[in-house]
């Protein structure tokens, strides 16, 4: 999802992630129209079918790494088994560490382990790479990336940069607070290949 | 400060409401309580003092034992800084109602001491009364109603037994309220079951000894602006205490001397009826002598007379009784010569009788032959008749009828001259009969003769010897009258004689009396001799106790929630902070505006505290007092002074605190500021590494383990404010439970006894051993009588046991004094018990170290404990002890001995008498289980008083229950303050980890978990508080105890297991509504705006 700041594109995903009632309209997934749900039936919805990934990580500083994704996997009825999410991620030997004792990347990528960990329909991401270097930021796309391949995952990732939207299966430009064309990518290229 | 900062800290507020919120409510909680729980003491001081004041209320007064005169009142008055003094009078009094006898206090109705019209008017005539309210109520009496009061008769001026009352029926007009009797304690009395319970006054105008006053009451001058029972008024009263200490004496003295002098001059005029009498009763007997001299006298000459006259008597009857027996001989002869007369007659007789048969049977044979003879003739005679016959015949026959009729002839002379001859004897026989039948009437009438003579000797001798008898009557009536006399004189003398003696006896004691009249002792009372007022003091004083302690407990808590609660403000509000400094504000300007926040708090707070507290605290503590006392309404004051220290303190605190977290921050660069703080690194905790507990946690319990050691600070926190709560809560249950357990630990514990008897004082030993008996059931004719005194000495003497009802009579010598160290003095009881190791079945004495029950040796001083430690003294160290009469001596203590309630010495009988050099004397009987009731038992003569465990026991109830309310009230504010802790720690929780609550909620935790995720660490942490604060708890209410506790008494140390639970209980209630509270703010929290941004 790409558009400049205001466009609309954090609002749109609340709404899918449950987080966030719309005021008109009609989402569904799967099959279900997530903007009926009630209060519990959204909050059930969040924790079974939606992964969540945040632009500052958000995981819980008390927690290490494991202990974060077991945090989700715990309340999932079919979640994966964390230590197997954390060698995924690449994270097997720091699967110990507290988010403080670990690197930007590696916290983003903890944090993606445990949205993935709880086996979501949707995976959603905020600026997964916006608080991260280039090269960081590279290494965590190519890990969505291989996740919405490898685990046959549907992964929304926000960002306002452009540079990124070769990479996509689908391309959505927000404008105005309205998604403003929905493009196909016949041809993604992998991330590697992309420079900005 | 700049507008725009003044708009933010306003816009501040608006928008973090609740922790302003929280914070202004601890400021009013600090401040409120503090400043009302400072203020009721004062409140109620104030408020006695006004009552006081209104009614004039004695500042002293004056009390002596044998009554004050107007010389009295005129020296006390002449003191310069007296200003006013009353005599008054008022006695125990006796009222007989249908179904029962009360005792009552009778007072007189004066302006001093003047008690409150509830009701109708004050009593103006002699036969007017008022009574109290419960009088009406208790009695179901009537205004109007009359009743009779009995009270001992008083002596006058004259030193003479009075009426107390002039009318003793009075009538009801009014019902008051007395400013001497606040509280339900009315005291004792000398009278009925040793309990006065009701007061009442009578117009003064119904005293009889209007000249002699029972007490004196005094106003001192220049206590206008004092309040009572604070340090000025009591110095002020002070001096002039001393200064009626200096003339006390010489009133005693001159009372003394007056009332010598009296006596003595009673006994004067007493001696000379006396000696009147005395020669009034000796002439009387001499006259009584004398008659009875006199009356002997004539007895005698009656005597002699009737001797003389006897022995004339004797004389006469002699003589004639000689002359009768000369005559009885004369005729004694003469019937003997009548008796051989008669013989011979008789014998005469017989030959004539014989002589005289001879002739009748010659009569007779003549009348045959005459009678043949005519038959003869008269048959010639038919023969001649017959003419047949011849003549010659005839004459033949003629011739035989002549001879026949010669025949005939001669045989009637023959027959005449034996008729004769027969007469003739006849006569003779008669004629002899007729001299002997004459002889014989002669003597017969002569024995006549000399029987009546007899007879009338002998009655002449009766008559006479009647006389006689009759005289000697006389005279044996004469003497025994006599006699009797002498007797009844005998007797009148030995009357006169012992009602003289007694008499005498009687002078003799009334003299005995004069060198026995007492030394008055003058009492100088100030108000503390008012029960009432003691308590009530006293409990005002436990009052200001407890606002030493408690208050102190709020603001340290009040602090700490404060300064959490502001440091997360600061802290949140980081960047902004950074950005004004950026900005170019300096520290100042930009700590301003968090100060003026908490400023705001705490001066809203505590100004709402003040006022809520400076009312509702005093009014609450009042209203539970009021229960317990007559005093109309509290004063409330808006004490300045509290008020301000109290919001100065809390301003100190919060501002303080706010201060403190802001310069925390304001040391840092801007740069840093703005950059977000780092996160707080997760650590490991040390149970992780114990992994057979961290392997067995489930995976919420081991964040919950983690998260609790991540937050240190709000760990302390809770901790702390929890833990501070509890505290105060079980400080107030121990207090309540330290309050309760004073009774049942003295009288169950310690003492054992169910009456004192106080004896009157001067009895004889016999007279006491009789009061045992009697009390013990036991007859006096029983065995324990042919006990020696000896064996009674050994066994019994002091406590006489009966096998049939167990009860125990245990005889001491108490006396009140005071134990003196360098430390102080207090007042004590001294009690020595007559045999040691008896006091043991009434008085437990029990060593506050070993427990061990003791007995006092011989040479043993015991000292209770709460004394020991006011004194500061311990075993082995000397103590002076001063009894009553002032007496100072220097003792060693030998233990310290369990108590709880008043001081007391207790000393062995023989240091006593050592110490002392006067003999131990028993004055006090302690009784258990004794099977008469104290009415009964007060009617004893040797019995001054009785009181009893139960009604004592009730009393002291009363009190004590007074200091519940106050727990109460502690309770509850302990209980608000643990719900704002809670509720602010809560508070400050959610802030601080708002992001990531709002990412679990995010990952999808149901509201219940999230909530328990949270609530978790706020139980733990609660229970840790919780179980810190039940031991901090133990703690602070020994600390509260040592503080607030009465001089008096001991307050066991000791808090019911069911006051732990109770305020665990407490809090874990006010958790419980804080987490519900917590529930909704967490299930508010907006996921979106949480993680939007680091902040």
């Amino acid at each position: 999802m790409f558009g400049p700041s205001g466009a609309g594109k954090t609002t749109t995903l609340n709404i899918l992630g449950g987080m966030d009632t719309a005021t008109s309209g009609e989402v569904w997934v799967d099959g279900k129209e997530v903007t009926k749900l009630k209060n519990k039936e959204l909050i059930q919805y969040r924790r079974e079918d939606i992964g969540f990934v945040f632009q500052f990580y958000n995981l819980v500083q008390n927690l290490t790494a494991i202990e974060n994704v077991e945090l989700a996997t715990q309340i999932c009825k079919d979640s994966l088994d964390p230590k197997e999410v954390m060698k995924k991620v690449g994270l097997e030997d720091r699967m110990k560490n507290f988010p403080s004792q670990l690197s930007g990347g590696e916290q983003q990528r903890v944090a993606i382990a445990r949205a993935i960990a709880k086996h979501p329909k949707l995976l959603l991401c905020d600026e997964p790479t916006g608080a991260l270097d280039y090269k960081t930021g590279k290494q965590i796309l190519q890990l969505l990336q291989d996740m919405a391949r490898k685990e046959n995952m549907t992964v929304l990732i926000i960002t306002h940069n452009g540079a990124l939207a070769p990479m996509a299966d689908k391309v959505i430009h927000f404008k105005n607070g309205t998604a403003q064309d929905i493009q196909k990518n016949e041809h993604p290229i992998p991330i590697q290949e992309i420079e900005w | 400060m700049k507008k725009a900062l003044r708009k933010d800290t306003v816009k501040e507020i608006k928008n973090t409401f609740k922790r302003f919120l929280s914070i202004l409510l601890m400021a009013f909680l600090g401040v409120g309580f503090f400043a009302g729980i400072k203020a009721t003491s004062p409140d109620m001081v104030e408020t006695i003092d006004a009552f006081y004041r209104e009614q004039r209320v004695n500042d002293l007064q004056v009390i002596s034992t044998l009554g004050l005169t107007n010389e009295d009142l005129e020296e006390l008055k002449s003191i310069d800084e007296v200003e006013e003094v009353q005599g008054n009078f008022s006695a125990d009094a006796k009222i007989e109602l249908e179904n029962k006898e009360i005792i009552a206090k009778v007072m007189t109705y004066l302006p001093m001491n003047k008690p409150i019209l509830l009701e109708g008017k004050y009593p103006e005539t002699e036969n007017e009364c008022v009574v109290e309210k419960s009088f009406l109520t208790h009695l179901q009496k009537q205004m109007g109603d009359s009743l009779v009061i009995e009270i001992e008769d008083t002596k006058n001026d004259k030193g003479e037994a009075v009426p107390f009352l002039q009318q003793k029926e009075v009538t009801i007009v009014g019902i008051v309220s007395s400013p001497m009797y606040i509280s339900r304690d009315r005291g004792t009395s000398k009278l009925g079951n040793g309990k006065v319970d009701y007061y009442l006054y009578v117009s003064p105008q119904n005293i009889s000894a209007s000249e002699i006053y029972t007490e004196m009451n005094i106003k001192i001058q220049g206590t206008e602006g004092l309040i009572t029972s604070e340090q000025a008024y009591e110095n002020r009263v002070e001096d002039v205490k001393q200064n009626i200490e200096a003339i006390k004496q010489r009133r005693e003295q001159a009372r003394y001397e007056a009332l010598v002098g009296m006596a003595t001059k009673q006994v004067e005029e007493a001696e000379n009826e006396f000696l009147k009498k005395k020669q009034e009763a000796e002439n009387k007997i001499a006259e009584a002598k004398q008659e009875i001299e006199s009356a002997k006298q004539e007895l005698l000459q009656g005597k002699q007379e009737l001797e003389i006259q006897k022995n004339k008597a004797e004389t006469s009857f002699q003589q004639a009784d000689k002359q009768l027996k000369q005559a009885e001989f004369d005729l004694a002869k003469k019937e003997k010569e009548l008796t051989k007369k008669e013989q011979e007659a008789n014998s005469s007789f017989t030959s004539l009788e014989q002589q005289k048969q001879s002739l009748r049977e010659q009569e007779s044979e003549i009348q045959t032959g005459l009678a043949q003879v005519k038959q003869g003739i008269a048959g010639y005679e038919q023969a001649l008749q017959d003419s047949s016959l011849s003549e010659a015949q005839k004459q033949i026959i003629e011739q035989q009828k002549k001879k026949l009729e010669e025949q005939k002839e001669q045989l009637e002379q023959n027959k005449l001259q034996v008729t004769q001859g027969i007469a003739q004897i006849e006569n003779g026989i008669t004629q002899g009969r007729q001299e002997l039948s004459q002889g014989k009437r002669q003597l017969n009438e002569a024995k006549k003769q000399l029987q009546t003579k007899k007879q009338e000797l002998t009655q002449t001798k009766q008559n006479t010897n009647a006389k006689l008898t009759k005289g000697e009557n006389d005279l044996t009536t004469a003497n025994q009258k006599i006699e009797q006399g002498e007797q009844e004189l005998t007797k009148q003398e030995e009357e006169a004689n012992t009602e003289l003696a007694s008499a005498e006896q009687k002078l003799m004691e009334a003299r005995d009396e004069i060198s026995q009249i007492e030394h008055p002792k003058w009492y100088i009372l100030d108000r503390y001799g008012n029960a009432g007022y003691t308590s009530f003091i006293q409990d005002t004083e436990s009052v200001a106790n407890i606002g030493k302690v408690f208050p102190v407990v709020f603001f340290v808590v009040a602090t700490l929630i404060s300064l959490t609660s502001m440091t997360r403000m600061v802290e949140e509000q980081r960047t902004q902070i950074g950005t004004l400094k950026a900005l170019g504000y300096n520290k100042i300007q930009i700590a301003g505006k968090y100060l003026l926040y908490a400023s705001l708090a705490c001066l809203i707070g505590g100004f709402l505290g003040m006022s809520v507290g400076f009312v509702l605290l005093p009014k609450i503590i009042w209203m539970m007092y009021g229960m317990m006392y007559q005093i109309s309404e509290i004063h409330l004051n808006f004490n300045w002074v509290y008020g301000g220290t109290g919001l100065l303190l809390i301003s100190l605190c919060i501002v303080g605190a706010t201060l403190y977290a802001v310069m925390m921050e304001l040391i840092h660069t801007p740069a840093t500021l703005m950059r977000p703080k780092a996160p707080k690194m997760g650590k490991r905790v040390l149970l992780e590494k114990i992994p057979f507990i961290w392997k067995h946690l489930r995976f919420s319990q081991k964040v919950t383990v983690r998260n609790l050691f991540r937050y240190k600070k709000r760990f302390l926190m809770t901790i702390i404010g929890i833990l501070g709560c509890t505290s105060l809560i079980l400080a107030g249950f121990g207090l309540r439970d330290s309050i309760r357990s004073i009774l049942p630990s003295q009288y169950q514990k310690v003492f054992h006894y169910d009456e004192q008897i106080n004896l009157k004082n001067n009895l004889q030993q016999g007279q006491k051993e009789e009061l045992i008996r009697s009390l013990a059931n036991l007859e006096p004719d029983e065995k324990s009588q042919e006990k020696t005194k000896e064996e009674l000495n050994n066994q019994s003497r002091m406590e006489v046991k009966n096998e049939k009802d167990k009860s125990t009579i245990v005889e001491t010598h108490m006396t009140s004094g005071k134990a003196i160290s360098a430390k102080g003095e207090e007042e004590v009881q001294f009690i020595v018990p007559s045999q040691a190791q008896e006091i043991d079945q009434v008085i437990k004495l029990n060593d506050i170290k070993t427990k061990e029950t003791l007995t006092l040796g011989p040479n043993d001083v015991f000292l209770s404990d709460k004394a020991a430690k006011l004194l500061g003294v311990k075993e082995g160290d000397t103590l002076t002890i001063e009894d009553s009469n002032e007496v100072k001596k220097e003792v060693k203590i030998t233990h310290i001995v369990e108590n709880y309630i008043y001081h007391f010495v207790y000393m062995a009988k023989d240091l006593y008498e050592t110490m002392y050099e006067e003999p131990y004397e028993t004055n006090v009987l302690l009784t258990k289980e004794i099977n008469l009731s104290a009415e009964e038992i007060m009617q004893m003569p040797q019995v001054a008083s009785v009181s009893q465990v139960s009604s004592m026991v009730e009393m002291i109830q009363d009190t004590m229950d007074s200091l519940n309310y106050v727990v109460i009230v502690l309770i509850v504010s302990a209980g608000l303050l643990a719900f704002v802790v809670l509720y602010n720690l809560s508070n400050v929780n959610i802030s601080e980890r708002i992001r990531e609550l709002a990412t679990i909620k995010v990952l999808g935790f149901y509201d219940k978990e999230v909530y328990s995720y949270v609530t978790r660490e706020t139980v733990i942490l609660s229970l840790i508080g919780i179980l810190f604060g039940l031991v901090a708890g133990y703690f602070l209410n020994a600390f509260i105890i040592g503080t607030c506790e009465i001089n008096m008494l001991r307050f066991s140390r000791t808090i019911q297991p069911m006051s732990y639970v109770y305020s665990a209980l407490i809090t874990i209630g006010f958790t419980l509504i804080v987490n519900l509270v917590t529930y909704f703010s967490l299930k508010k929290i907006d996921m979106i705006e949480s993680l939007k941004t680091v902040e």
